[in-house]
């Protein structure tokens, strides 16, 4: 009966995760224990080349941002009261501008809340995360084939940006088993690093139309290596507001509202004709995609927008959106985060809300809210 | 070792410091101590943080990196762990006093991994850069010149540091010997820690001698204890570990079902739901697995959730599961708010209620607790139910089991209560 393709097996997000970043060229892992983690950790340890059990979240980033100066590509996973702690630290880095990688595992809040429910409650902190208002690239895994595929995109968009990357899923996704064919993994490649050719000086902030500084790390033998978390200018010299330094904060914005269409990522599932749209992300995509099956079935005319790239929004995201004359956006929290991300709070006449916390939204509740 | 030819290891900037910062003194006194050690520039990693010992990252001509207020030891650190696998490269952090008490955490915690680098602490006994309050290193002397908090004594950073195994940990007064103490500290492998002294003469002393006063008395410690060596470590792949589950047997589904394990912590259920969705795997259908016990491992109650489907399955949900296996009263409890008329109930006969009977009459009581010991219930339980209702093949199961450990007890188990079912029937 078993197919020679097939390689079905049981298995974890965290575990497609963990592999896909080490596979991606991601080669430490810190963290410091918190659930729904906990498999990360687990898996972290065991697979990465080096593992460093840190004694709070605060030290975790710390000794990532310290790596990955010195050349390295680290990368955690905590959730919200752990990412709390690391606000300053991450701050830090996406102005040294680092590459690494952080996975938060959604749950239940506020504060402590409820470690073992899952949530999708965290993505407004992000929104705002830098202080400043600039942007951090946030992809979230809507399934397993998601997990591997944009756990490997963070660690490519980490190197290729220089900044911190967050990968946002939920205790539903990482913690839970599901029967899975293994062939569907795409292959990843190893994300090169090949050192920068510089003449002269090295100016560690200065960029190229690219709008990345070339990345030299701590260390170099030929050349000097500044970084500095401080307003600073292309020479890494602190400066307060001058024009020159303003110009290199200004640029940490630009570089990826630019080039945003390099690292946008979504599924939309389309059917001629059809005007009305569910959008959705992240564990909530699951019951869409069974809302969109039974709709279709019943007749119903109906796309699926599933948001892989959630921050900083894409313009084709409101390009998408505009098409439909009724939009049911579903996320499990209590206010639609995304939806206030891209709207604010003022309702908007064509779009309907699915909205729910301490339990997974239900494919009925998308279906009612689309008919 | 790379060249030094200006034999330097500062930039020309003119030093931010007020007239009379005891600052500087360290500053130069590094710059000595690197010329004797003949480091080239470029091995040279100075890492440093907030407040007026932060000021220090223009003045170095050498690799520099600059953070967040009390986190330099932890940066410093990470950057240390990154070199350590490279040849003749030295971290150097700075902080001061206020960085220290916020970043107290961050010094223990390098002290204690001992990998090779050096902090310099500033200690001026107080924060210079938002107005002179006192810090967690002022001393009782100091505070009682300023007549606050002068019953707290001071967090002594050396005997901190020492008792959490750093190499080499010590207190200078006297700014004629901090070269020849920082030398010693750099050319130590392993974790190194130097307070020195240090006027702040706009919020403390005017003069050295008044300072010298009221500093906390110089001391040294050491450990022989070797560097801590860092190394990448061969891994293998997650997934070429994970065995696929190749379609073996034939289950006679029709439509999706939901299987609801409710048992005690130490009683398997954990293990029997991962062997039921492996099982049916076997028999080729879709299937998911959710635990759910308490954050104290160790007791209370342990349920679990399995779902089958011949269809893919995404919305991992059971609201409405059609099968309860019910072993314990702990489990009990946690499900009796799920349970429902449409659902198949089976539940360890000591458990039932003339309540719950009156409640849910299809109710199933079984004597589960009688077919095997308690480590084993939620599995002979298990191999009832899947026998009675013809879900999976028993062989699936077995098949399930055997990839453990205890496969021989496991498979014993199904065996006995698939005989004593035959015998019921």
């Amino acid at each position: 009966m078993e197919t020679k393709t097939s390689q079905k097996t049981l298995i974890d997000g965290s575990k497609l995760m963990i592999e896909a970043l080490v596979q991606a060229g991601a080669d430490t892992f810190v963290a410091y224990p918190i659930t729904p983690s906990n498999w990360m950790y687990k898996y972290g340890k065991e697979r990465f080349p080096q593992f460093y059990a840190a004694p709070d979240e605060i030290t975790t980033f710390q000794w990532m941002a310290g790596m990955s100066a010195a050349g390295r590509m680290p990368a955690t996973s905590s959730a919200f009261p752990g990412i709390a702690l690391m606000v300053e630290s991450i701050n830090m880095a996406y102005a040294m501008e680092l590459p690494l990688v952080i996975i938060i595992t959604q749950r239940l809040g506020p504060s402590t809340g409820s470690a073992t429910t899952g949530a999708q409650g965290d993505l407004a902190i992000l929104k705002g995360i830098i202080s400043g208002g600039y942007p951090v690239p946030v992809f979230s895994p809507s399934n397993f084939e998601d997990a591997w595929e944009l756990s490997a995109k963070a660690v490519e968009t980490a190197v290729k940006f220089r900044t911190p990357v967050f990968l946002l899923t939920s205790k539903e996704m990482v913690m839970y088993q599901k029967s899975f064919d293994l062939s569907k993994l795409k292959p990843i490649g190893k994300v090169e690093r090949p050192e920068p050719e510089i003449e002269g000086e090295y100016l560690p902030y200065k960029a190229d139309q690219s709008l990345v500084p070339p990345f030299l790390p701590l260390g170099n033998d030929e050349h000097l290596v500044r970084i500095t978390a401080s307003t600073h200018d292309e020479g890494a010299n602190i400066r307060k507001n001058d024009p020159e330094a303003l110009a290199n904060s200004r640029r940490l914005h630009d570089k990826f509202i630019n080039r945003i269409d390099e690292f946008t990522f979504f599924d939309l599932d389309e059917q001629p004709d059809a005007k009305k749209l569910i959008v959705t992300w992240g564990i909530t995509a699951d019951a869409a995609r069974d809302a969109l099956q039974s709709l279709r079935q019943q007749g119903e005319k109906v796309d699926l927008l599933v948001v892989k790239s959630l921050l900083p929004v894409a313009p084709v995201i409101y390009d998408i959106i505009d098409r439909y004359d009724k939009v049911v956006m579903a996320e499990e929290n209590l206010t639609g985060q995304y939806k206030e991300i891209l709207f604010g709070n003022r309702p908007v006449k064509q779009i309907k809300q699915v909205n729910k916390m301490g339990n997974m939204i239900h494919p009925q509740e998308i279906i009612d809210a689309v008919l | 070792m790379t060249k030094n030819p200006k034999n330097t290891y500062l930039t020309d900037k003119k030093f931010p410091f007020c007239p009379g910062c005891g600052h500087g003194i360290s500053i130069n006194a590094l710059n000595k101590a690197l010329q004797e050690l003949n480091y080239g520039p470029n091995d040279v990693i100075v890492v440093s943080d907030i407040g007026c010992s932060g000021l220090i990252d223009p003045l170095f001509a050498t690799h520099t990196i600059h953070g967040l207020h009390g986190r330099s030891p932890a940066l410093g650190l990470g950057v240390a762990m990154a070199v350590a696998q490279k040849q003749n490269k030295k971290v150097i952090a700075f902080i001061g006093d206020g960085g220290a008490t916020i970043g107290l955490q961050h010094i223990l915690e390098a002290a204690r991994r001992n990998v090779d680098m050096t902090l310099i602490v500033l200690n001026n006994l107080l924060y210079g850069m938002t107005g002179g309050q006192i810090s967690g290193l002022s001393t009782q002397k100091f505070k009682e010149i300023i007549d606050f908090e002068k019953d707290i004594p001071p967090f002594d950073l050396i005997q901190l540091t020492h008792a959490s195994g750093a190499r080499f940990a010590i207190r200078v007064n006297a700014p004629n010997k901090i070269k020849d103490t920082l030398k010693k500290a750099i050319e130590t492998e392993g974790f190194s820690i130097v307070e020195a002294a240090s006027l702040c003469p706009s919020y403390g002393m005017k003069k050295m001698n008044e300072l010298i006063e009221v500093v906390a008395d110089e001391e040294i410690f050491e450990h022989q204890r070797p560097a801590t060596k860092i190394k990448d470590k061969e891994t293998t792949s997650l997934i070429a570990q994970t065995a696929t589950i190749p379609h073996k047997y034939k289950a006679d589904l029709k439509e999706r079902k939901g299987i609801l394990i409710a048992g005690s912590a130490g009683g398997g259920a954990q293990s029997v739901a991962r062997f039921l969705a492996m099982a049916g795997m076997y028999a080729g259908l879709d299937t998911t697995m959710k635990g759910e016990y308490p954050i104290t491992v160790g007791t209370g109650f342990s349920v679990a959730e399995v779902i089958f489907d011949h269809q893919p399955i995404n919305y991992t949900g059971l609201e409405k599961p059609d099968y309860f296996i019910i072993v314990t009263e702990d489990g009990l409890n946690k499900v009796k708010n799920k349970l429902h008329k449409d659902a198949k109930i089976y539940i360890d006969d000591k458990l039932v209620t003339d309540e719950l009977k009156a409640k849910f009459p299809g109710l199933i009581a079984v004597p589960f607790s009688k077919m095997a010991n308690r480590k084993s219930t939620a599995l002979a339980a298990t191999t009832y139910v899947l026998n009675k209702e013809q879900i999976l093949p028993i062989e699936a199961l077995k098949e399930a089991v055997s990839t453990h450990r205890l496969k021989d007890i496991f498979i014993d188990v199904i065996e006995k209560v698939v005989d004593l079912s035959q015998v019921s029937s």
